[in-house]
């Protein structure tokens, strides 16, 4: 290896022993000031005379862990608000030693939150934050995803009757869905008029039968390129045909496989799940959601 | 100085884009609600890689009332990894939907092994950097298109290994390369304090046909040690190394970066006024180079 390429390696393994915990809240090891830069790092930086060049090196590692803690409260504010300022740091800091940044872009750097919290103890013990994770990122997502014209309820007037035999419909690129078993995105609006750390998110759905309600089905999209981004939640069989519509399934199938929603008692099934499938077409249409309804 | 052709401001309006200042989300719909307070603007160029959404609608819409440059942070110019090809055809990308007047990004490496370190990570002062990096800068350049600028960065440690100056790496590297420079008054001043060397010899190794664009922004002072911040308005000391850059590069285009604590606009706006009325009077007293 070169000079060059060695001093990378030792400033990059240097940078990445990032302190697990903040300045206040270290233990005697951690003190900033010790002596716990690699010797081989140590010796080809000098001191200056005002100040020691661990204390030098430190500004950097400091600034590491500190840039993108900062970057995960700006794409997880509600995360922040459920768990509190120093869990949050130390659920960042434990993150960022396990997915360093491989991306130009800080925006990618928390892509990962929420698949770690699920799956790390001890952040794995609180459900509703690797929830509340899953649902904020799919929101940055929403929001600079590609742009894309939405379709108006007259270009959907406008389609001659045989066309609805083929129909098939594309979304919004930035449309989102997910299933949630928390009440995160009510929770998320209330995370500025709280205390960090009282959030209060409480189960969506029985937490103690999994066999039952498998989670509330939520939507999350963006319209115009400058819009805000949107969140509902919608019923079983919306989430049903939305997930088949984006399979690319056809607008009469559509209207088949939701007749098996059909309420109990409802006498003429096929009537209701056409009338229910056009009802939410247009819900659909009105929202925003589609880009383009395709008779081939 | 052959190159120190001293330009009154009249042309240098003219010749150059004038007085700009960082783009920031906050600021974009007053921005759009009071036109032309600002010359131009830099663009983040990391901020608007995104496949769509406000950011980059934005950055559409004011450019087509504002020249525009671009300014990266993940180039890693000087690191020993590959270049990210992928990174610089998003660049590439980016600068034909934007169509800046240049681009620019720091001399520094950013990251190692694939990890990027999201910081500005200074270089040994080596033989073999300035080898390493002249090839590089060469081959950006080739896929650019176009000449890059390349900025000096504020750094906090010197290794034992320099051979050359801060300054005289930063002149190397822009002649050997065919590169423009990209000042920043403040990291000069920064590192002149962290490492005790002279600002006013730095600016006078720089050759002035290479600098392009001038950078200023607020810093931390630790005592022992300054951090490079850019949360806090530029300080007095930088303000007369400021005019003592115009005095001696002639009127660059001269912008303020702010990137956290980020002030009212019309904070901003006063405090790039202060860069006019500092710039005006260096021109207008040349005399005092002398001194
Ligand atoms: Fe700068």
């Amino acid at each position: 290896m070169t000079a060059l390429a060695r001093l990378q390696a030792e400033f990059r393994a240097w940078m990445q022993q990032a302190p697990v915990a903040p300045p206040d809240r270290r233990t005697s090891v951690e003190v900033p000031g010790e002596a716990i830069a690699p010797d081989a790092l140590r010796a080809r930086v000098l001191d200056t005379r005002k100040a020691d060049r661990e204390i030098l090196l430190g500004v950097y590692r400091e600034a590491y862990a500190l840039r993108l803690i900062e970057a995960l409260q700006t794409d997880y504010p509600g995360l922040l608000a459920l768990v509190g300022p120093d869990d949050f740091d130390t659920m960042a800091r434990a993150y960022i030693a396990a997915h360093p940044s491989h991306h130009p872009s800080v925006r990618w750097f928390g892509r990962d939150v929420a698949a770690f919290l699920a799956a790390t103890p001890p952040f794995s013990d609180t459900p509703a934050a690797a929830e509340m994770a899953r649902f904020e990122w799919a929101l940055g997502e929403a929001f600079d995803a590609a742009d894309a014209e939405p379709l108006t309820f007259d270009d959907v007037v406008a389609l001659p009757p045989d066309a609805w035999t083929t129909l098939r419909l594309s979304f919004v690129p930035s449309l989102r869905r997910l299933t949630l078993r928390h009440q995160v995105p009510q929770a998320w609006l209330q995370r500025d008029s709280c205390e960090p750390g009282d959030l209060d998110v409480p189960p969506a759905v029985d937490p103690d039968n999994p066999v039952g309600r498998p989670g509330v089905e939520w939507l999350i999209w963006r319209t115009a390129p400058d819009a805000d981004t949107q969140f509902r939640s919608t019923e079983a069989d919306e989430a049903w045909m939305l997930d088949a519509a984006r399979g690319g399934m056809a607008f009469p199938d559509l209207c088949d496989g939701l007749s098996a929603f059909a309420p109990a008692g409802e006498e003429t099934t096929e009537a209701w799940a056409a009338q229910r499938a056009a009802g939410l077409l247009r819900a659909w249409v009105d929202a925003g959601c589609i880009v383009a309804a395709d008779a081939t | 100085m052959p190159h120190a052709v001293r330009r009154n401001s009249a042309t240098a309006v003219a010749d150059g884009l004038g007085f700009g200042l960082g783009l920031r989300h906050q600021h974009y719909q007053e921005i759009a609600d009071a036109p032309g307070k600002v010359d131009w603007f830099e663009a983040l160029s990391e901020n608007y890689m995104a496949p769509g959404g406000r950011p980059l609608y934005w950055l559409d819409r004011l450019r087509r009332d504002y020249p525009v440059v671009l300014h990266g942070v993940s180039l890693s110019i000087g690191a020993v990894d590959p270049l990210d090809m992928s990174y610089l055809a998003a660049l590439k990308a980016l600068a034909q939907r934007v169509e800046p007047r240049w681009m620019s990004d720091h001399l520094c490496f950013t990251g190692h092994a694939g990890v990027n370190l999201h910081d500005l990570l200074p270089l040994p002062y080596t033989e073999e950097a300035l080898a390493h990096v002249v090839e590089r800068v060469q081959r950006v350049q080739d896929f650019l298109g176009r000449r890059m600028l390349l900025e000096n960065v504020s750094s906090y440690v010197r290794y034992s290994d320099s051979q050359l100056s801060e300054w005289d790496f930063l002149v190397a590297v822009a002649e050997r390369a065919d590169c423009d420079i990209l000042l920043d008054v403040n990291n000069i001043y920064v590192s002149a304090f962290n490492h005790e060397f002279d600002a006013r010899a730095y600016l006078a190794a720089i050759p002035p046909a290479r600098v392009r664009q001038i950078h200023l922004a607020g810093h931390l002072n630790c005592g022992t040690h300054i951090i490079d911040t850019h949360d806090h308005p530029v300080i007095d000391n930088v303000w007369s190394l400021y005019g003592e850059a115009i005095r001696r590069f002639g009127m660059v285009p001269t912008m303020i970066e702010r990137d956290d604590n980020i002030p009212p606009y019309a904070e901003l706006l006063a405090e790039l006024d202060h860069a006019r009325h500092v710039a005006a009077q260096a021109l207008s007293a040349p005399a005092e180079v002398a001194a």
